[in-house]
């Protein structure tokens, strides 16, 4: 089937959408795997908040009201995260039983295939990401940006799922396997952990502090953080969405190559 | 043939072959060890790299941050290390083969502490990681050796508690995907704690919390050589807090077994 005429695309378009569905009707039914992405990082907020309360204090530190208003963006990012390689985990048990060979003699086109489980995992990142301010919010989290900077805030979270989900369908289209695309997400949870998610970087020291100042999490977190505590600003719209959508285009590339590659080779 | 003629020495080689299982499996198979070893880890490295300046306010109890994060990443990873214990057996429940450990001769406690003893063992695996690293970050042995003796006794404590409240859930629910349940519990467990800053630190509900959470007397006990020298004072609490979880899990999870060999 063909992208580039109008009915190609219709029919396309029609297929990522129906993907899209199984995969959100997928998550439904199995919301104990939804329920630890929210209970954790709203538990490690208000532990965090309720421990580190001295610590907006040290000089250095941004200014704050509470450190509720501080982890808002990690917690945001961290509970997206949990469901990131979803879209991965899914392409690599489509693969181990069979449904992807199926779904490869039907007359669908390729991107639809990838692009179906990525719009899953994105509808559920944002539903996500919408409870999760929403409960930072009636507990007393400000975001100074306002209704808008809430919205950048949800839509960045929503694009790091698709750069972590596109890197989860590359591992699953080449391993075939799901064990293998789940060990992403201890590199996930590192890469939340070495950034300035839960402290600024201005407080860390060595190589800590290099190795966090080059993380991209930190370029996403940084300037979203900006939005929630110092208001709107479109240099920092531009790099909360820009990072992300860089990464997921280059994430759901690799994966639309490593594709090829596989039903090349077949 | 009963239960009870068969002895105490039988009942010693059930322990023994099925700890020794254990720890052949992750010979054979060292993935199974490597979430266990990275969590704690990625946790010390993180935690003293992003944290460090903790350091700095007043109160903090130290001026390094490996004295006060290694004991906790430590006994995470024995939380893990005994709810590993625990997967393993819920990985026998689902293929078959504790149903032939139930057709054996013999009383049906060896099997839980023989597993017991294997998550036991298996969290000095991790211990020794995060010492080794955090003694490369400046973690100091004001307590002298007796230090290191207090971790180990706390982590195998932990590992061996939370191997028995997965073994509880296990026995019950018979599958892998209850799992999740006791990891939730246990990782919740240490974050609700002083396990990364001094309970004076903590305010509201968490202080409450904390107070009355039995884990924050363990982790007195494991990280007190760090900090200064050992007292008794601070080590009673902790053997009790320990021996206290111990006796409590190990009722449940002996209560489900029976139920399971019914």
């Amino acid at each position: 089937m063909r992208l580039d005429s109008p009915t190609g695309l219709r029919l396309a378009s029609a297929q990522t959408l129906a993907l899209t569905r199984r995969s959100v009707v997928s998550e439904w039914r199995q919301l104990g795997n939804v329920l630890p992405g929210l209970v954790f990082p709203l538990l490690l907020a208000a532990v965090y908040t309720h421990q580190f309360e001295r610590v907006i204090l040290l000089p250095g530190f941004p200014a704050v009201d509470s450190f509720l208003d501080f982890v808002l963006p990690a917690s945001l990012l961290q509970s997206v995260s949990f469901g990131a390689t979803e879209a991965g985990t899914e392409l690599a048990r489509d693969i181990e039983n069979g449904f992807f060979d199926r779904l490869r003699a039907s007359p669908c086109a390729r991107l639809p295939l990838l692009m179906g489980r990525l719009g899953g995992a994105m509808a559920v990142a944002a539903a996500k990401g919408v409870l999760i301010v929403m409960v930072f919010l009636m507990f007393g989290a400000e975001i100074a940006g306002g209704p808008a900077a809430t919205v950048v805030v949800v839509a960045a979270a929503v694009l790091i799922v698709l750069a972590i989900g596109g890197l989860g369908q590359v591992l699953a289209i080449l391993t075939g396997n799901q064990e293998a695309v789940n060990a992403t997400f201890p590199l996930v949870f590192t890469s939340i952990f070495m950034s300035s998610a839960f402290f600024p970087t201005t407080l860390m020291s060595g190589w800590f502090r290099q190795v966090a100042e080059a993380n991209p999490v930190t370029w996403i977190i940084d300037p979203v953080r900006r939005l929630i505590l110092e208001g709107w600003s479109w240099s920092d719209v531009g790099q909360a969405l820009g990072v992300p959508l860089v990464l997921s285009v280059i994430t759901v590339t690799m994966a639309v190559v490593a594709l090829d590659r596989r039903l090349g080779a077949t | 043939m009963t239960a009870r003629t068969l002895g105490l020495g039988h009942a010693g080689s059930v322990v023994s072959a099925i700890c020794g299982r254990g720890m052949r499996r992750i010979g054979a198979r060292p993935t199974l060890i490597m979430p266990v070893l990275l969590m704690p880890l990625i946790f010390v490295i993180s935690f003293t790299g992003a944290f460090g300046s903790l350091t700095r306010v007043e109160g903090y109890g130290t001026d390094n941050v490996f004295n006060w994060m290694a004991v906790y990443a430590a006994l995470q990873g024995a939380v893990f290390a005994g709810v590993g214990g625990a997967s393993a057996t819920a990985d026998d429940l689902e293929n078959g083969f504790f149903d032939r450990l139930l057709l054996t001769p013999g009383s049906r406690v060896p099997i839980l502490v023989g597993t017991v003893a294997y998550s036991a063992l298996r969290s000095m695996i991790p211990t020794t990681g995060v010492l080794f690293v955090s003694a490369l970050g400046g973690l100091s042995l004001a307590g002298g050796p007796l230090a290191l003796l207090t971790v180990y006794v706390a982590t195998c404590g932990m590992a061996a508690v939370f191997c028995l409240v997965g073994l509880t859930v296990v026995y019950r629910f018979r599958t892998m995907r209850s799992m999740i349940l006791v990891q939730v519990f246990g990782f919740s467990s240490m974050f609700l704690s002083t396990g990364q800053v001094p309970i004076h630190f903590l305010n509201g509900w968490l202080h409450a919390v904390a107070r009355v959470n039995p884990i924050t007397n363990v982790l007195r006990f494991a990280r007190q050589g760090f900090l200064g020298d050992i007292t008794w004072s601070l080590t009673w609490p902790g053997l009790v807090a320990l021996g206290g979880m111990g006796l409590v899990s190990g009722a449940l999870s002996l209560r489900q077994l029976k139920r399971l060999a019914a």
